[in-house]
């Protein structure tokens, strides 16, 4: 976990180098398009960890192992997290560009829209006490969300067929720009991870610990 | 082969319509949630007319979202009564334990919500045409046809998050909370398709996709609440 | 580089790494909550087992 975090550190000191002094600046952004070397690996990470939260309820509700419940709610968190980064900063690169903090943009708008179902859900997680139970109802609303996502996206591009500026035509450096600084996100996602599961895993020891003591 | 799997869906949807039927006869007895529905609903539409001018045309531009905001609120009140309604004496466990299954208890409980909650729409749409002087009627069908898609979607997701909740203290709060927020594309769809068939323009052109992603939407939310009910209901 | 909009890049920068800081914060608090309790409920069962 120390390696995963010092090779994170070192790629994104590294990152910084290449975005801040190597890269040029944008012909109509100038300095501040770079904010989308954060803003979408940001948004990546989110939704992988939303595609595995899915996954892993998927897995609960088959195999009924409390461990797969206990990835979903961890991995849940960890990608809102990233989700809220990425608002923020979509939030900030918008007001330089088009002048407002909030333009109603299609992908900005779904990670919106996803990001207050998985809020619900970690909700919905601490209003029920009982663990299986808890498991169980939180995986159905995992899917219910999950599914949702792509019917959220195309129902908002057609609702504003607008601005977002097309992922496809940016120059290949720039692309692999954007892969570095996916790759210290992932690892810090991946360290996040894992402090987060093995809380729940202390969680869990905490409730066959609790009921012992009642059992006395 | 295929006659038992017909005699099979069949008595599905029996024992689905003997659910909705006592379901929408215990409501009819007492009339609560339909009474404070409509009143909700009615104190909705009063209230949104002091947010801006309601005689001027452009309201009816926003008459869709604004008369889907009132059937949305109203209906979490229906809603959230659905499977409430069973806690005391233990009627959601007989229910439960009845030989029928998780899908056909939910689809007919699903239908029960339904035509309370189109009861409501239909009680205050002629009084929204009055409020805010809009000829609601000149697409009458169509305008059917699209609350009915969009009522739809709204009780398939709200009867399954109803049964989700049920054994919550916090039940009349997280009933909204993770309804809404799922309904984004339903909501948008059936406020696209509202307000130019309020406004008189056929259901063509433009409206199709959206048409179609209502339709998309319930269809996909149907089979997925019918598959996960289950898992849910079995305690 | 130009320094037209640089502070905007600026904010960007800080509150994509502000946010995770608060998370990381947050992840600790939580931590050091469940081994107080880890070690509250020890001491109960030994006690009890006594």
């Amino acid at each position: 976990m120390l390696a995963m975090t010092a090779i994170a550190a070192l790629l994104l000191v590294r990152n910084l180098y290449v975005m801040l002094l190597v890269l040029p600046d944008e012909k109509h952004q100038n300095a501040a398009y770079r904010i989308m070397f954060f803003h979408v690996p940001d948004a990546w990470t989110a939704f992988l960890c939303f595609f595995l939260a899915m996954i892993a309820s998927v897995l609960y509700l088959v195999k009924n192992d409390l461990r797969y419940d206990g990835f979903a709610a961890s991995i849940t968190e960890v990608g809102l997290v990233f989700g809220a980064a990425n608002l923020v900063t979509g939030m900030i690169w918008g007001r330089v560009i088009w002048g407002v903090w909030w333009a109603w943009d299609v992908r900005l708008t779904t990670m919106l829209v996803g990001w207050l179902m998985y809020a619900g859900y970690l909700m919905l997680r601490r209003a029920i006490e009982e663990p299986t139970e808890r498991a169980k109802m939180s995986a159905v609303v995992s899917i219910f969300a999950f599914a949702d996502v792509p019917i959220i996206f195309f129902s908002i591009r057609w609702w504003r067929n607008q601005q977002h500026p097309p992922p496809a035509d940016l120059p290949p450096d720039w692309w692999m720009a954007l892969f570095m600084n996916w790759i210290p996100l992932l690892l810090l996602a991946g360290v996040f991870l894992m402090i987060r599961m093995e809380q729940e895993r202390i969680e869990r020891q905490l409730n066959g610990l609790r009921r012992t003591v009642h059992a006395f | 082969m295929a006659v038992p799997a017909l005699r099979g869906s069949m008595s599905f949807l029996r024992q689905s319509l003997t659910i909705a039927s006592k379901d929408l006869r215990s409501e009819l007895r007492t009339k609560e949630a339909l009474n404070a529905s409509v009143a909700f609903a009615l104190v909705i539409l009063l209230l949104f007319s002091f947010a801006f001018e309601p005689t001027e045309v452009e309201t009816r531009q926003i008459s869709g979202g604004l008369l889907w905001l009132v059937f949305a609120f109203a209906g979490a009140l229906i809603l959230n009564r659905s499977f409430a309604r069973e806690l005391s004496n233990d009627c959601l466990d007989a229910l439960v334990a009845a030989p029928i299954s998780g899908a056909a208890l939910f689809l007919g409980k699903a239908l029960a919500n339904l035509a309370l909650l189109v009861t409501v729409e239909l009680a205050c749409l002629p009084v929204f045409g009055i409020f805010y002087n809009v000829p609601w009627t000149q697409q009458f069908w169509p305008l059917m046809l699209v609350m009915l898609l969009g009522t739809w979607g709204l009780t398939v997701v709200g009867t399954m998050f109803s049964a989700l909740t049920v054994n919550l203290r916090l039940r009349e709060l997280m009933l909204p909370m993770l309804v809404y927020p799922i309904m984004v594309p339903g909501l948008l769809a059936a406020v696209q398709l509202t307000a130019p068939l309020v406004m008189g323009q056929p259901l063509a052109g433009d409206l199709i996709p959206w048409l179609r992603l209502l339709i998309a939407f319930d269809v996909i939310f149907t089979a997925l609440a019918l598959t996960l009910v289950e898992t849910v209901l079995v305690r | 580089m130009d320094t037209r909009n640089f502070t905007y890049l600026c904010y960007g920068l800080v509150a994509a790494w502000l946010i995770l800081c608060v998370y990381v914060i947050s992840l600790g608090a939580r931590e050091r909550k469940l081994q107080r309790e880890l070690e509250r409920l020890r001491l109960l069962v030994e006690e009890k087992e006594r």
